[in-house]
């Protein structure tokens, strides 16, 4: 593993996607180490849930490439992506409403120990004791070990924000891709969260798009500025706060966020 | 939810219940249905004909699929079983030949049609079934020479089932015995005890099917199916697979039907077939095992007996139809044994806020506790 630690885990080539004429994504060299915490960030209409969306299959890319683990995953569809050990959690809690919380951490865990299909008619997955341990270890990540029974759609906005965190960590993932995960959070649970993504990157590689700057700033290795689409900056976040070209592009017309 | 062993043994007794109560219900069914009007001929077909229903209640029911062209399946089951006996095997016809080509046939047509059809939602699939079944309605139509169009197969008498140690006539009646208000046990014919076991098998069938890893994951993907494909599962092969054993299932109805009857005609592939495995189901009870069953015999039995009496049974059904998705939303059914776990669900584990947070069922969560 130490002789690959430097080696890119995802990478993408001349990454593009457009919507008729209008490229959301064009030209994009990204690439990420196995285990490093990096931000993707940029002004509203910058392409990063666009970027997302084509990391995690959600949509294909138009042009260019992308590899995982140094094979190209360009063409291969959402499910299997998620085997590969791509996974994804969603700006809006994505979740199983009327299921139980656990009962949602044990489907994602069990569609990774069964893959994509599975014409499993006769027999219950209850026999499957990994996939209640995997949902198990999920909760316990997230801290809503506590609420495993409750109904998942009875939850206060953070809990169902870090229960579809859980669903994507239950897949057992080598990188998680974390839409917005503090979006709409109260401060005591913004820390909450803090921590928790923290405690992911001591055990994975992690990816977050996310406009709370005092976050992003303490917890990434190194940060992508997106802009119109287009890779603007990479750097530490110190290098990305004293770049004039990023404060150019939040300040000039786009004053969404700041740095 | 964690299951623990008690949860087990509750769940085995509540099989245990279900199955003996099926069986009850299924040998007092020929004769119950006399005092009303009814006879066990009626009986026999409602089951054959509610295998169809049971199995569309699978993709209705459990996946979330309207299809408006079972009959296709129906349809094409009982001319490949019936062309089985009277013209592929003229020499040596076997009923069990007639009905598993009938099925196999039948699986192949679901899968190559599904293939194409799964993909797409709501109501463009809906239409896109409706047109296939359009499609084999006009092929059974005017394929005469094979089909005979217009009058379909006519007196095809099924041949007996072998059963290796012995060979039973179907449409042999049980001994005379007077059972008063109940008609006559010779009333009965053999092939009602036959479609009987057929039904309990498919009911058996059905049940396993649903509480299965694979009847999960269908849930699941009908809850939210983007959710499901973002955790790795491939909605649309589930989906498929729920279609084809949908379609086999209806395979499998109509060539027994069409063995029964001893005939078969283009009506059994028409739009107002596929219709009535809608009304059947829903009028019984989506989601629920015995529903679409008993949807299936409480429309047939209208159908015979209302119709029987007066000319404007139609109107009396739509009116029935109207009543019951109004009123009883989840079906015969449905609607009286909803309420029991909802309300479980409701109030048994919904959680309080812990104080000082704001509400646990924020907007977010309101769409989602709709009825569905």
């Amino acid at each position: 593993m130490s002789s690959l630690a430097s080696a890119p885990l995802l990478e993408t080539k001349g990454l593009g996607k457009r919507f008729g004429n209008f490229a959301a994504n064009s030209g994009i060299d990204f690439s990420v180490r196995d285990g490093e915490l990096r931000a993707v960030i940029g002004p509203n209409g910058a392409g990063k849930t666009t970027f997302f969306n084509i990391l995690s299959g959600v949509a294909l890319a138009s042009e260019g490439d992308i590899f995982f683990q140094g094979s190209r995953i360009t063409q291969v569809a959402g499910p299997r992506r998620v085997a590969l050990g791509i996974a994804k959690a969603f700006q809006t809690a994505n979740i199983y409403p009327d299921e139980s919380v656990f009962q949602n951490c044990r489907l994602a865990a069990l569609a990774r120990s069964q893959g994509s299909f599975a014409l499993e008619i006769f027999r219950g997955s209850q026999r499957l004791a990994e996939v209640d341990a995997a949902a198990e270890d999920a909760l316990e990540l997230v801290d809503l070990a506590s609420l495993a029974d409750a109904r998942a759609g009875d939850l206060s906005h953070g809990d169902k924000k870090r229960l579809d965190i859980a669903l994507a960590l239950a897949t057992k993932p080598r990188i998680v891709l974390l839409d917005e995960p503090v979006a709409g959070m109260a401060i005591e649970e913004v820390r909450k969260t803090d921590r928790l993504i923290r405690g992911l990157a001591k055990r994975m590689t992690v990816l977050i798009i996310e406009h709370d700057m005092d976050l992003v700033m303490g917890i990434s290795d190194s940060i992508t500025v997106l802009h119109q689409g287009k890779i603007l900056a990479e750097g530490t976040p110190a290098e990305i706060r004293a770049n004039a070209r990023v404060q150019e592009a939040y300040l000039g017309g786009h004053a969404e966020g700041h740095v | 939810m964690r299951r623990g062993p008690a949860a087990a043994r509750a769940q085995r007794n509540a099989d245990l219940r279900f199955y003996a109560l099926t069986l009850l219900g299924l040998v007092l069914f020929p004769i119950a249905i006399h005092p009303i009007g009814g006879y066990p001929g009626l009986a026999t077909q409602i089951l054959l004909v509610g295998i169809a229903s049971i199995g569309f209640n699978i993709l209705l029911g459990y996946a979330g699929l309207l299809s408006y062209g079972q009959a296709m399946f129906y349809g094409v089951g009982s001319y490949v079983a019936l062309l089985c006996v009277s013209r592929f095997f003229p020499q040596h016809p076997n009923f069990w030949v007639a009905v598993v080509l009938a099925v196999a046939f039948v699986t192949v047509m679901a899968l190559l049609i599904g293939m194409l059809v799964v993909r797409l939602y709501g109501i463009y699939f809906a239409l896109l079934t409706l047109a296939f079944a359009q499609m084999f309605f006009f092929i059974v139509f005017k394929w005469r020479d094979m089909t005979q169009g217009d009058d379909g197969l006519q007196g095809i008498t099924a041949p007996p089932l072998a059963l290796g140690f012995a060979t039973i006539d179907l449409t042999q009646a049980f001994p005379a015995v007077n059972l008063g208000p109940f008609g006559d046990l010779s009333d009965v014919h053999y092939w009602y005890v036959f479609a009987a076991l057929v039904t309990f098998a498919v009911l058996v069938f059905t049940r396993i099917l649903v509480r299965s890893q694979f009847g999960e994951v269908l849930a699941a993907i009908r809850e939210n199916e983007e959710r499901s494909t973002f955790v790795g599962f491939d909605p649309m092969r589930y989906k498929l697979a729920a279609f084809v054993i949908a379609g086999a299932l209806c395979g499998l109805s109509g060539a027994l039907r069409g063995l029964y009857e001893t005939s078969t005609a283009p009506d059994a592939l028409t739009v107002e077939t596929s219709g009535n495995f809608v009304i059947f189901t829903i009028v019984g009870g989506v989601k629920t095992l015995l529903g679409p069953l008993i949807g299936t015999g409480f429309i047939m039995y209208l159908q015979n007996v209302i119709s029987a009496k007066t000319d404007a049974w139609r109107l009396i059904e739509g009116v029935l139809f109207v009543a019951i998705v109004v009123f009883l939303p989840g079906g015969i059914l449905g609607s009286f044994r909803r309420k029991a776990p909802r309300a479980l669900l409701a109030n048994a584990v919904r959680v309080t806020p812990p104080p000082g947070e704001p509400s646990a069922s924020d907007a977010q969560s309101a769409p989602h506790e709709l009825p569905r």
